[in-house]
C-alpha cells in the first residue's frame, strides 16, 4: 500500500466530517414502514441501494469524471456534475449530497492544494456547479494518482461503510452485526465495481422505483432522525 | 436515421386566445384525430392514434411537439400503447417537445402495456422556457402473458429529459428488467403491479403546494405507495405504486385538479381517463 492509499482512505474515514451520517437515502422510510428491521432485510435494503442506484449514479460517475481528468476534458467533469444533480429527484436525497460535497470540498482545500478544487469552488460560487461527494473525491482520487477502479472502489466503501453504521444506530444493530455486514458485502462491492466498468453514459442514472419513492416518502416520515 | 415506422409533427399557435395547429404532419404508423375543444378556454385538444394497433421488433416512432407562446395542448392518446414481442429489436420512440413562453402542455398518454419479451425504449425530451408549464403523466403496467406470469416483458427503458431556458434540469430514467430484477422485491415494485410517474413544472410550485398535494393524496393508503417532491427547478414529481391503472389515475387527477384549480383556475378536461 501506498502513502496515496492512505491518504484516500482517510476521506473515507467515519471520522471525516462531511456529515454524511445524518443521511439516509430512504432507508428511514423502510424502518418506520417495518419493512427493514434486521441485519437480513437491512442487507436486503443495501444490495438493491448499491446495485440499482449508486453504481448508476456516483459509481459511473466516478468512473467517467477519473476519465475526463485523464484526459484533461473539464467541461465533461462540470457536465457530470449537473448530471448528479439533475437525475437525483428526489429534493432530500438532492440537497443532502450537495450539503455533503461542500462540506467534503471545503475539508479537502484545507489538505490539498490542486486546481481542478479550486475551479469547483468557483463554478459552486457562481451556481454553476453543484457540489457533489463522488467528483471532489474523484478530483483527490486522480491527483493521489490512485487508479480508477480503486478510487471508485474506495468511494463505494466509504458510502456503504457510513450506511451500514447508520443502520446500527437506527434500526438498530449491534456493532457485530454492523462488522458481519461490511464482511459480507466486500465481495458485492468488488462486484459492483465490475460492474461500473462496463457500464457507459446510455446507463447514467438509472433508479428503480421502489427505492427513489421511499427517499420521495421520507419528506413525511413521522419520526425522523435522518435528514434524507 | 430516417426510416420512422411511424412520425407525427404538430405546432401549436394561439390565435386570438384560440389553440389551433400552425402545421399537422403526420405518416406512418401514427396519426392524430381531429382537434377537440372540452371548453371554451381555448385549448385544444389531440388524440394520438396508433393505427397498426401495436409497437413491433425494431419499430421506430417519433413525434415533435411545438407550443408556440401562449398555445395550449392536451395531447392524449385514442388508446393504451400495446409494445409486443420484439425477438430482434426492441421498439423505439422519442419526443421531442418545445414550449414557449406561457405555454401550457398538458401530455397525459394512456398506460403502456408491454406483453411478453417486449423490449421498449422511450425518451420524452422537453425544451421549454421560462414561463412554460408541463403536466405529464405516464402508467407501466404489468403486462400480460398466456401462463399468468407478470412482469414477462424483457425490458422496459423511459427516459425525461427536461431542459430550461438550455439548461438541463430533470433527468430521469427508469429501466426495468424483470428477468434481473426481482420485481417484487424490496425496491422495485414492492408487491404492487403498476407504476405511475407523473411531472409537473411550472413556475407557481412552492413548497405550500406540496403539502397540500401531501393531504389530497393520503400517503398511509393500502391500496398504493406515493412520494412526491420538488425539482431542482420550480416543479416535481410523484412517483405512484398500485395495483390498477384505475388507482394510479385517481392519484394524479386529484393532483391534476389541485394545479389546473390553483394555476389556471379551471378544472382539467373531462379526457374519459378520469
Amino acid at each position: 500500500m501506498t502513502n496515496q492509499v492512505l491518504s484516500l482512505i482517510q476521506l473515507c474515514d467515519s471520522n471525516f466530517p462531511t456529515g454524511a451520517f445524518s443521511h439516509s437515502y430512504g432507508l428511514e422510510t423502510y424502518i418506520q414502514e417495518g419493512t427493514v428491521n434486521n441485519q437480513a432485510t437491512f442487507s436486503k435494503w443495501l444490495d438493491v441501494y448499491l446495485n440499482e442506484q449508486l453504481v448508476y449514479a456516483d459509481g459511473l460517475a466516478s468512473r467517467l469524471v477519473y476519465q475526463a481528468l485523464e484526459e484533461n476534458r473539464l467541461d465533461e467533469v462540470w457536465k457530470l456534475d449537473r448530471l448528479l444533480m439533475v437525475q437525483n429527484l428526489p429534493r432530500e436525497t438532492r440537497e443532502g449530497t450537495q450539503r455533503i460535497g461542500e462540506r467534503m470540498l471545503h475539508l479537502v482545500e484545507s489538505l490539498y492544494n490542486v486546481p481542478v478544487l479550486q475551479q469547483y469552488r468557483e463554478r459552486l460560487k457562481k451556481k454553476q456547479g453543484f457540489g457533489h461527494p463522488v467528483i471532489v473525491f474523484t478530483i483527490i482520487g486522480h491527483y493521489l494518482k490512485v487508479s480508477q477502479r480503486e478510487t471508485t472502489l474506495y468511494y463505494l466503501y466509504s458510502n456503504l461503510t457510513t450506511l451500514i453504521q447508520n443502520a446500527v444506530r437506527a434500526i438498530p444493530l449491534g456493532q457485530t452485526a454492523g462488522q458481519k455486514t461490511i464482511q459480507q458485502f466486500q465481495p458485492i462491492l468488488m462486484k459492483a465495481n465490475e460492474k461500473i466498468q462496463s457500464l457507459t453514459i446510455e446507463d447514467f442514472g438509472i433508479v428503480s422505483p421502489g427505492l427513489e419513492l421511499s427517499q420521495m416518502k421520507h419528506e413525511r416520515v413521522n419520526i425522523r432522525i435522518f435528514m434524507s | 436515421m430516417h426510416d420512422w415506422t411511424g412520425e407525427l409533427r404538430l405546432d401549436i399557435e394561439n390565435r386570438h386566445g384560440k389553440s389551433v395547429a400552425k402545421n399537422v404532419y403526420f405518416q406512418g404508423a401514427l396519426k392524430v384525430m381531429r382537434p377537440v375543444y372540452h371548453d371554451d378556454s381555448g385549448q385544444v385538444c389531440y388524440y394520438i392514434l396508433n393505427p397498426g394497433g401495436g409497437y413491433l421488433n425494431g419499430d421506430r416512432y417519433q413525434l415533435s411537439i411545438a407550443l408556440e407562446e401562449n398555445a395550449e395542448l392536451i395531447l392524449t392518446t385514442q388508446s393504451a400503447t400495446k409494445v409486443y414481442k420484439t425477438p430482434f429489436k426492441q421498439a423505439y420512440q422519442e419526443t421531442e417537445i418545445k414550449l414557449k413562453a406561457g405555454s401550457l402542455l398538458e401530455y397525459i398518454p394512456d398506460p403502456l402495456i408491454a406483453y411478453r419479451h417486449a423490449k421498449y425504449k422511450q425518451i420524452n425530451r422537453i425544451h421549454m422556457e421560462k414561463g412554460a408549464t408541463f403536466i405529464y403523466t405516464d402508467v407501466i403496467t404489468p403486462g400480460w402473458s398466456a401462463d399468468g406470469e407478470k412482469f414477462s416483458y424483457d425490458r422496459l427503458q423511459l427516459i425525461n429529459e427536461v431542459y430550461l431556458d438550455g439548461e438541463l434540469v430533470v433527468y430521469d430514467h427508469i429501466k426495468l428488467m424483470p428477468e434481473n430484477q426481482n420485481m417484487k422485491e424490496l425496491g422495485f415494485m414492492e408487491g404492487f403491479s403498476h407504476l405511475g410517474s407523473m411531472m409537473v413544472v411550472g413556475e407557481k410550485t412552492n413548497a405550500a403546494l406540496l403539502d397540500r398535494l401531501y393531504e389530497a393524496v393520503k400517503l398511509d393508503a393500502d391500496a398504493y405507495k406515493i412520494g412526491l417532491s420538488e425539482l431542482a427547478v420550480k416543479g416535481f414529481t410523484v412517483r405512484v405504486l398500485a395495483n390498477s391503472t384505475q388507482k394510479v389515475e385517481s392519484v394524479f387527477s386529484k393532483i391534476h385538479h389541485i394545479i389546473r384549480q390553483e394555476w389556471f383556475d379551471t378544472a382539467p378536461s373531462l379526457l374519459r381517463k378520469y
